[in-house]
């Protein structure tokens, strides 16, 4: 079943190659990285011996590191960006367990002179990655003041919001369902609320978040353009505290605590929006019924059964609900569920494995009583996963694993009551399984040139039961076929090789380059200009084959100033195959022949992208500038010519920056600037039924205006040293009330129906905000 | 000002009304600019129909023009506008002003296939629909809906959807003689039903003594994809789609829809 061949093969060879490498009476120095006030485990911490040549290790994603030394007197240093580096004397004899603490910077503007170099964006092999500072998230200004990862990681190159306030973004060319989200590995389907307004990510119950733009390591697959890795706070285990903020249109608290001190540890965090309490002040008692909000809950527990046994139990559940006054009803969200076991089979050895549950769906009602009817779609994904970390030498670290996803969509099912105009209908469920198996190694080949390297199989399967049609290039239906349960319909397998390489120049520079191969089997279907809840997601099957992406990126790296500055440029090109569009005039809500409609195309996207950061220090902040294009070309589109993607954009420039004014005041402000998307204006017009219908011309020729927007935001801290620790953050939006154009629209002047003109909708002038915050 | 009803149909409403909802917290606007447009080679435009009523039908061949022109019907003058239709008659249609071809009088047939072909500057333009078998509404009043405190009056149409035959529907509303809605359904999801159509529209609010003038049409599976996707740039039935022309069933380049449809009209006044 499994493309176990090849896979293993190459397992061999990185093991037999790896060995050749391996000295004799080496032992192991293994433990867990913590946060010394709330034991957190840490990720991405830098270890460091002295004596040693090579570069160290750091700890994954669970705070866990291994590396081999002979035996000898070392000099360990442990660090991570905002803490104090920590560095100890060790003496090696045998294999020692080491699970160590860090304790946090009081502030983040405290200067820390440590000699440490913390140069891993530039020693280190991977390219393409990005991790946000939850810092920084907690500080950027950001619209209604309520922090967001997601809109946190629009300000970095290469990362395109979708819109105007929007959380959807848009990595090197693709598309917004061609970013996999992933929140403890759970994969989020809509990952936003309120039309887009608001990312579905609360921002207190985040640990990490790191997000990849090329070059993803083998342990990832599934979409196309970027992986988006979220990691949830697990819990204070030390002691108990609450935090949280009340703000004016939303408020949140998060309570974590131990179970078991020291061993045990649970978080609960919960938002809800209150948008519609203003409904009440209306005067009509109609609007005062109806409903609009969402919320959402993250809740943690974890406990450490021995020094090898971690079991993690993490879920996250968020909805929006929106009613109108008995007449219509309209809700969705995600629940997901992941359970974790971390074991270490030795100390060289780590294992995960993970059993994920995730579901989107959405329910609509009418409530009318002649055409009541009640709407509902889901999809739902149950995923086992197992991940193997090995540290075969401290210069080759083996990962493998593999991954089976069950997916289930269900398109839409229509219910309605006796005497309702509509027919009761289900559209058919559509059932797949993705199988992935995986094995990478980063290997340390010198003191300058390390590598990542590995492959991933991904095979899908589309089963029955159904009744499974193929279409002509016209969509008529040319055959039909009658699957049993679980009954195979079609099978894809690909294979997806991945590397990442970086070569030292100097200790404070490098050259990289990356290659990566990614397939994606859940498409999206939309052709719309913004995100709705109700878009659709179809499966690969026998007339939809998976996407496909290739994307080659090099870059040159340099720190400045003893790594006090941060630089880097990056180049990549990217080409799509299978992308997927529809015909104009397809309604995809209850429609049962979907693939009749589409079309099949190409996409490219280039470009370059320079940034330049200041880390640490009293102002800190960075400036990113993207330079791309991106296109698709679909034979029934234009005769087939490449045009522009909507999501393409020239230019598109972000600044931040970060001050802390005081022992008490931080002030921060955002600058952006791009060119405006590519849209399709009418290039003339004409007259039907005595009505005016516009002409248009080449697909997205035109161009939206420039957008720019500055954002403006302090937070003041309380007197420090009471039990109660509290906050204000006020924020501007758009400080100057730039007139960004959100749509334009095209139609007969109202006052003269003899002229037509073009109207330019601004969704938000200037917004402030305030958000009380507190911890205890 | 293309409407459309369908179960569904409420999802864009309250999608509307959400959006509303969170704009009317903030201060929001809309102006009109001055948009630099391209400006295309005029195309053929090709509009015309052939009813089950006993009337002159009409051919509009016309030509498009830039946007910032005044609206204008651009006639396009010498078309040779004929119909063949599959019961073995020709029609031949006349010029009576610029762009505007007329047919004798004649009554079209339900399930004959009418096949349009216009020639003009050259080139041969076809295109075909099969008349719709005719339904005709039950009954036609005015019914009131409430969304997010707005109370408005709209015309309702009920009639019985024949059962086990796909069936589309384009309503035309006139108030007080003034075109206000153009909008198209389908049985999709009440096939065989008793079912009332809604037929909103925008604008001023309906008051007592204005007269609703509506046109109720069958048509076939095309014209109603092509009024369809005109309804979807507008944002109707979920957000905006990328502009781009509606797919026609005239061949060789040409905009503009040809349909053989049922027809039936009804009138009435609010009191």
């Amino acid at each position: 079943m499994l493309p176990s061949k090849y896979t293993f093969l190459l397992i061999f060879f990185m093991i037999a190659g790896a060995k050749q490498g391996l000295a004799q009476d080496n032992y192991i120095v293994s433990g867990i990285i913590r946060d010394s006030l709330s034991g957190e485990s840490l990720i991405g911490v830098t270890i460091k011996f002295s004596n040693r040549t090579q570069n160290g290790t750091s700890t994954n994603a669970y705070g866990f590191f291994s590396y081999k030394l002979i035996p000898g007197v070392y000099t360990m240093t442990v660090s991570y960006i905002g803490y104090r580096t920590l560095a100890s004397t060790i003496t090696v004899e045998s294999d020692k367990r080491l699970d160590l603490t860090l304790t946090p910077e009081n502030n983040i503007g405290e200067i820390v002179v440590t000699g440490e170099k913390r140069n891993d964006n530039v020693v280190g092999p991977q390219m393409g990655l990005a991790k946000i500072n939850l810092n920084e998230i907690r500080n950027v200004p950001v619209i209604f003041g309520e922090r967001d990862v997601l809109k946190t990681l629009q300000l970095l190159p290469g990362i395109k919001s979708a819109g105007e306030g929007n959380s959807g973004f848009y990595v090197r060319g693709g598309s917004t369902d061609q970013n996999l989200i992933l929140l403890d590995e759970a994969p989020v389907y809509n990952a936003s609320h309120l039309l887009g307004f608001f990312s579905t990510f609360n921002s207190d119950a985040i640990k990490d978040v790191s997000v990849f733009k090329g070059g993803m390591p083998a342990q990832y697959g599934g979409r196309l353009s970027s992986v988006l890795d979220i990691r949830m706070n697990d819990g204070n285990k030390k002691e108990y505290t609450a935090e949280g903020g009340i703000g004016l249109i939303s408020s949140r608290l998060k309570v974590e605590g131990p179970i078991v001190r020291d061993k045990s540890s649970f978080m609960i965090s919960g938002r809800r929006t209150y948008a519609d309490a203003f409904l009440a002040l209306a005067k009509d008692t109609s609007i005062r019924k109806n409903t609009l909000y969402f919320y959402d809950l993250n809740a943690k527990a974890n406990y450490q059964l021995d020094e090898k046994n971690t079991i993690f139990l993490s879920g996250y559940f968020g909805r929006d609900e929106l009613g109108l006054n008995q007449t219509f009803g309209f809700d969705w969200g995600n629940a997901t569920a992941t359970l974790r076991w971390n074991h270490l089979y030795s100390n060289r050895l780590f294992s995960n494995t993970s059993l994920i549950y995730s579901n989107y769906n959405y329910v609509i009602e009418n409530f009318i009583e002649e055409n009541n009817f009640k709407v509902s779609s889901s999809i739902r994904d149950l995923n086992l996963k197992q991940d193997f970390q090995l540290s075969l030498s401290n210069s080759h670290n083996l990962r493998f694993g593999l991954d089976m996803v069950n997916h289930r969509i269900a398109p839409g099912s229509i219910t309605s009551s006796a005497g309702s105009s509509v027919n009761e209908e289900t559209i058919e469920r559509r059932k797949g399984m993705e199988a992935s198996a995986y094995v990478s190694d980063e290997w340390e080949i010198n003191d300058k040139f390390n590598i990542v390297y590995g492959l991933r199989a991904s095979s899908f399967f589309l089963r029955g039961p159904g009744i499974f049609n193929n279409y002509d290039v016209e969509g008529r239906i040319t055959s039909s076929k009658s699957y049993g349960s679980g009954e195979l319909v079609k099978n894809y397998l690909r294979l997806e090789p991945r590397l990442s390489a970086s070569y030292l120049l100097s200790e404070y520079s490098s050259l990289k380059v990356s290659y990566t191969r990614n397939s994606q089997n859940l498409h999206l279907m939309s052709n719309s200009t913004a995100s709705s809840p109700t878009d659709l997601y179809i499966m690969s099957s026998n007339n939809v084959k998976p996407e496909i992406a290739d994307q080659v990126a090099g870059g040159y790296f340099r720190n400045f100033n003893e790594d006090k500055y941060e630089f880097s440029a990056e180049v990549y090109y990217k080409t799509m195959l299978n992308q997927i569009e529809y015909r104009s005039g397809t309604d995809l809500r209850g429609n049962r022949n979907v693939e009749a409609d589409l079309l099949y195309g190409e996409g490219r996207a280039y470009g370059i992208e320079l940034f330049v950061k200041k880390r640490f220090g009293k102002l800190n902040g960075w400036v990113g500038y993207t330079l791309s294009k991106t296109e698709r070309r679909f034979d029934d589109i234009d005769k087939g010519i490449w045009f522009n993607a909507k999501q393409d954009r020239t230019h598109d420039l972000s600044l931040v920056g970060i001050y802390k004014a005081g022992p008490r005041w931080t002030l921060s402000s955002t600058f952006v600037y791009n060119t405006g998307n590519a849209v399709t204006f009418p290039a003339g017009k004409y007259q039907v039924n005595n009505q005016t219908y516009f002409f248009y011309s080449a697909r997205n020729s035109d161009r939206m205006p420039d957008y720019h927007r500055l954002d403006l935001a302090a937070t003041l801290e309380a007197k420090p040293g009471k039990k109660l620790q509290s906050s204000w953050s006020m924020g501007f939006y758009n400080v100057y009330a730039r007139k960004n154009a959100y749509a334009i629209n095209f139609r007969d002047d109202p006052d003269d129906k003899t002229k037509t003109q073009a109207v330019k909708t601004t969704l938000f002038g200037i917004i402030p905000s305030i958000t009380w915050n507190f911890k205890f | 000002m293309n409407k459309r009803i369908l179960p569904y149909k409420i999802l864009q409403n309250i999608l509307n009304c959400a959006a509303l909802i969170l704009i009317c917290l903030f201060p929001s606007c809309e102006e009109v600019i001055e948009a630099d447009l391209s400006k295309a080679d005029p195309v053929i435009v090709i509009e015309g129909a052939i009813s089950d009523q006993s009337e002159f039908h009409r051919i509009k061949v016309s030509k498009t023009i830039p946007f910032d022109q005044p609206n204008s019907f651009n006639g396009v003058k010498e078309a040779k506008v004929t119909v063949y239709a599959s019961n073995s008659q020709t029609y031949s249609f006349t010029a009576t002003s610029d762009g505007v071809y007329q047919s004798q009088r004649f009554r079209g047939v339900a399930g004959v296939n009418y096949m349009l072909e216009v020639i003009s500057g050259g080139k041969t333009y076809k295109a075909s629909s099969i008349m719709p078998s005719a339904v005709r509404p039950d009954s036609v009043t005015f019914k009131r809906l409430t969304i997010l405190g707005n109370s408005r009056v709209y015309p309702s149409i009920y009639y019985k959807d024949p059962p086990r035959i796909q069936n589309q529907y384009r309503y035309l509303l006139k108030i007080n003689g003034k075109l206000s809605a153009d909008q198209v359904s389908e049985d999709r999801f009440s096939d065989g039903n008793p079912t009332s159509d809604l037929i909103t529209f925008e604008g001023k609010e309906l008051k007592a003594g204005d007269r609703a003038d509506i046109e109720m049409q069958c048509i076939d599976r095309n014209v109603f994809k092509y009024y369809f996707a005109i309804s979807q740039i507008d944002g109707n039935g979920g957000p905006p789609v990328a502009p781009s022309n509606p797919d026609s069933n005239i061949d060789n380049g040409a905009l503009g829809i040809f349909s053989a449809h049922s027809r039936s009209t009804y009138s009435l006044t609010l009191k």
